[in-house]
């Protein structure tokens, strides 16, 4: 009997678990951190320390205080709070309204899908961000606004991204044998399209809503999104800008690294579950 | 033992996945020498595009191989790159299963067959397209020159995989490896392309290595047979004798399984091929086999001749069978069950389909001028090639698909007239089975959820539908424990059962079926058509059987219809129409059938022309083009059925057919 040959390598199925399991630690770390804020400082989210301003990292103030007294790693743990709800919120949102969008253009078809699909395309011929700020500007800056905001930006896509999916399900055999079934249009939709046609949007959800954090902090650094004295990593970084000139880097740093980080879980969980989805189709 | 070609000496192969392993070949060997067709036959899983893929060095990443795959003395498996790239040039060529997918769409077919003459050959590119249009020319394509500009889209199957042909053959290769190159093709191709094989292997000298699990068709070009099960090989020898007196159990239940235009009977063999997780240790076949004993299920057979047979005939069993593979009679007769005395469930009036493109007014007529009708408890076969109009002739029964033109009427109400609920109602009357069984069940949703659904529409309650859909799964032989199954948890012949258990839920007067077996394999077709004949003798059911494959048409039809591009060309009882075929088509499609008894017994007629559906859309007979009796009246005037005998043909020179043909086959 000769030797064994080894050939090549098999692409190891279990990168995509441990980039999964990475970006849910980080996530639910942030998370649990912004619910139970209280109980990891003493100072509350908007409470000024009158003993001072721009007070650097110390004993009182385990990150300092920004320009208005406030300290900041209370409202550091406090900002999770809005960066991730309204984020999450809106792509939710957004998943849902273009979900249905795209079923109903992809399956029906016809005028119904060109006068869909038309307006999608005017949402779409904006940069994201673009859009965010005149519908920002136009709604004005309530939580709810916001969340409209990021849902308005984003669910043209996936009215997209699942119209070309519902378009190739829609021609597949068990979908014929639904209607020979006698099933209703919302049964075959309800049971059948929409099931498998979800995939691409839960791979692509995670990663929106990281982008959507950042669009969230970008409004709010411009004085669109959030505003002081509410806690929001985007508003902290713009009040504490000049500061950074200026060597006092406690109160900007950390938001941007904060952000940084959710944004990076968002995007390992989004890799993951594309990993795993093509290891699937393998 | 250097005269060999190829010799492939225990080869072993594991494939390692995360978290399984699956043996997928265990201790193969078999040669391939010069000027020889090896046939490598068996179902899919058993091992043989594995062994196609470690000929050429493309095993999957990440497996273990051990033994040798020797090349003209040197080791494939232990080759470096450059030399593996040298042999997939000179050495081992493959041709792919998919001739459309296997070329890159946005090159033309003339720049990838040059680009490999360049690289291989180092020849300049005025010298390659020369070769190259000598090469499409030598594959038969027609006016090569002007092909070698063509993109795939724009040839047809037959077109694409000659190309693929001439791709393999084209650096002129010791071995040929061709991987189930004719599936998908019609039949009338089937035995053009083969063709190609032998002739690539009498004049050049080369090896050939014919991957099929289409027994009946490869039998005639084939010097010697491989037979392959999960990953072993059970027999090898001359093809004659493995094919004509099988001694391995599993090659006599490949061969029982298939049906064949002769008209013998089926037999089916229980189980499917496991997926070892590592080499077997006892006869793999065991569990399936009727002569099965203790020795079969504690020690693998080893390979050994078989007793008093003369030439390279081995096998690996403790009991060969030495006797004739008993040749069933054809099953009881089917027809005359009274069927055209009761009423019609099923009635088609000058049926025109046409798929319009979406801007401007052209558009495809996919059927023109249909008529038929399915009586209770009649079986009505649907038969052509691809292209014909199948395929919109079950869309068009099931309601997917208007009619431009003409009626479908189902237990006597009109398709056409209703709408809404009552269409739905309607449209639960007619139930199709596919041909893909595990795409025509939704992923997502358990097997219960799908046969249930017919019942859900009809208004059943949950607790009835259970029960239901219960005594269905008992009655297709599917485990109720699969019930809370997915589909992709399913074997092909358990989908199938489920998407038959599916279609007769609502207990609908008309069956469709779509070509339900050709997506299965050999001994798991035989399983299914078996289950079929049990639910199409329902005296209260019209069945509607659609396939491109004669022989399976055959076994089940009362009456047969045969489409060729859109219209019926022939009609009538399967019996006259298969003994005795008056349109010229018919009478192709019968001769080149592959069977391996003796087939069609009448002077055949070769069309070695691909079909060529622009060349059809005029006024004339549509297959004015390759019939070789057509004449100027022929190509200007519409062919209506007529009645000849029994059957009904629509072909103006039937009367003068047996005299033209003069008793010898003839080639077009």
């Amino acid at each position: 009997m000769s030797e064994t040959v080894v050939v090549g390598t098999a692409r190891a199925g279990r990168f995509a678990t441990v980039l999964i399991v990475t970006g849910s630690v980080i996530l639910a770390v942030v998370a649990l951190a912004a619910v139970f804020a209280p109980l990891l400082t003493g100072w509350g989210p908007t409470e000024i320390d009158p003993l001072g301003t721009l007070v650097p990292p110390g004993p009182g103030h385990p990150l300092g205080t920004d320009a208005n007294g406030m300290d900041v790693w209370s409202r550091l743990l406090h900002a999770g709070r809005l960066d991730l709800g309204i984020a999450v919120a809106g792509v939710a949102v957004a998943v849902v309204a273009g979900t249905a969008l795209g079923l109903v253009a992809g399956y029906l078809g016809g005028w119904v899908d060109d006068v869909l699909m038309r307006v999608v395309d005017v949402f779409q011929a904006f940069p994201t961000f673009i859009l965010a700020l005149a519908v920002a500007a136009l709604v004005g800056n309530g939580t709810g606004n916001l969340i409209a905001v990021i849902a308005a930006v984003n669910a043209p896509a996936y009215a997209r991204l699942v119209r070309a999916e519902v378009r190739t399900v829609r021609e597949s055999s068990f979908v014929a044998a639904s209607v020979t079934s006698g099933a209703s249009t919302f049964g075959v939709l309800w049971r059948h399209v929409l099931p498998n046609s979800l995939t691409p949007v839960r791979v692509i959800a995670p990663l929106n809503a990281g982008w959507a954090m950042l669009t969230l902090a970008g409004l709010s650094f411009l004085g669109l999104g959030v505003t002081v004295p509410a806690a929001e990593w985007g508003a902290m970084i713009s009040l504490g800008s000049p500061d950074v000139v200026a060597g006092r880097w406690w109160t900007s740093v950390p938001p941007g690294l904060v952000l940084l980080i959710c944004v990076l879980g968002f995007s390992l969980l989004g890799e993951g579950l594309q990993e795993r989805a093509e290891a699937k189709r393998r | 033992m250097d005269t060999d070609l190829l010799s492939i000496e225990d080869l072993s192969v594991v494939i390692r996945r995360p978290g399984r392993e699956v043996a997928a070949l265990s201790g193969v060997t078999l040669r391939v020498g010069r000027g020889e067709v090896v046939g490598l036959v068996g179902e899919s899983g058993g091992g043989k595009s594995m062994v196609a893929r470690s000929i050429v060095g493309l095993l999957p990443g990440g497996s273990l191989a051990s033994g040798a795959v020797r090349f003209e003395g040197d080791d494939v498996l232990r080759m470096d790159d450059d030399a593996l790239r040298r042999h997939r040039g000179h050495g081992a060529a493959i041709c792919f299963q998919n001739p459309r997918g296997a070329l890159s769409p946005t090159r033309t077919v003339g720049r990838q067959l040059t680009d490999r003459l360049t690289t291989h050959q180092r020849l300049t590119g005025a010298e390659a397209r020369k070769a190259a249009e000598e090469q499409f020319a030598t594959v038969g394509i027609r006016s090569p020159r002007r092909r070698l500009d063509a993109y795939p889209h724009e040839l047809s199957g037959g077109m694409a995989q000659r190309v693929m042909i001439s791709l393999a053959t084209g650096c002129a290769p010791g071995l040929l490896i061709a991987d189930e190159p004719t599936t998908g093709l019609d039949v009338t191709l089937t035995r053009e392309i083969l063709r190609r094989f032998r002739l690539a292997a009498d004049t050049d000298g080369r090896g050939v290595l014919l991957i099929s699990h289409d027994l009946a068709s490869i039998a005639g070009v084939c010097d010697r047979v491989v037979v392959l099960y999960a990953g072993t090989v059970v027999e090898s020898g001359p093809a004659a004798r493995v094919l004509g007196r099988p001694a391995h159990p599993y090659t006599r239940a490949l061969l029982r399984s298939v049906p064949d235009v002769d008209g013998r009977a089926v037999v089916a063999t229980p189980g499917a091929m496991p997926l070892l997780k590592a080499a077997p240790r006892d006869c793999p076949f065991a569990p399936r086999c009727a002569h099965a004993t203790a020795a079969c299920t504690s020690e693998r057979p080893p390979v050994s001749w078989v007793p008093g047979a003369a030439g390279d005939w081995t096998l690996a069993c403790f009991h060969p069978r030495t006797d004739e593979l008993a040749r069933e009679e054809p099953a009881a007769e089917s027809s005359g069950r009274g069927g055209a005395a009761k009423e019609p469930v099923l009635e088609v009036d000058d049926a025109h389909v046409v798929y319009r493109s979406r801007f401007g007014t052209g558009g495809h007529a996919a059927l023109r001028g249909v008529s038929l009708r399915v009586a209770a408890g009649e079986t009505l076969g649907v038969v052509g090639e691809s292209g014909c109009g199948k395929s919109t002739l079950a869309k068009l029964l099931l309601g997917l698909v208007p009619a431009a033109r003409g009626d479908v009427r189902v237990a006597g109400s009109r398709m056409s007239a209703l709408r809404g609920r009552e269409l739905r109602r309607l449209r639960t009357r007619v139930q199709m089975v596919f041909q893909d069984p595990i795409g025509s069940l939704s992923p997502r949703r358990t097997v219960a959820d799908a046969i249930a659904e017919p019942l859900r529409a009809l208004g059943l309650s949950a607790a009835r539908r259970a029960e239901r859909v219960e005594a269905l799964a008992d009655r297709l032989k599917l485990d109720r424990s699969m019930l809370a199954r997915h589909p992709h948890e399913l074997s092909g012949g358990q989908a199938q059962r489920v998407c038959i258990a599916r279609a007769l839920a609502g207990e609908p007067d008309v069956l469709v079926f779509d070509e339900p077996t050709s997506a299965l394999d050999v001994t798991v077709q035989a399983q299914i058509l078996e289950v079929i004949a049990d639910v199409v003798r329902d005296p209260a059911r019209g069945s509607v059987f659609i396939s491109h494959d004669l022989a399976t048409v055959r076994g089940f039809a009362d009456r047969v219809i045969v489409l060729y591009l859109g219209r019926i060309v022939e009609e009538g009882p399967v019996e006259e129409v298969f003994g005795n075929p008056r349109h010229p088509y018919t009478r192709a499609l019968l001769s080149s059938a592959p069977s391996l008894g003796d087939g069609f017994s009448g002077p055949k007629i070769t069309l070695t022309e691909d079909l060529d559906d622009t060349e059809a859309a005029g006024p004339g007979c549509p297959l004015a083009a390759r019939c070789p009796f057509a004449d100027d009246r022929c190509r200007t005037e519409e062919q209506e059925l007529r009645p000849y005998g029994n059957t009904r043909a629509a072909c103006r020179r039937v009367p003068e057919i047996p005299d033209l043909l003069k008793g010898s086959d003839i080639r077009v």
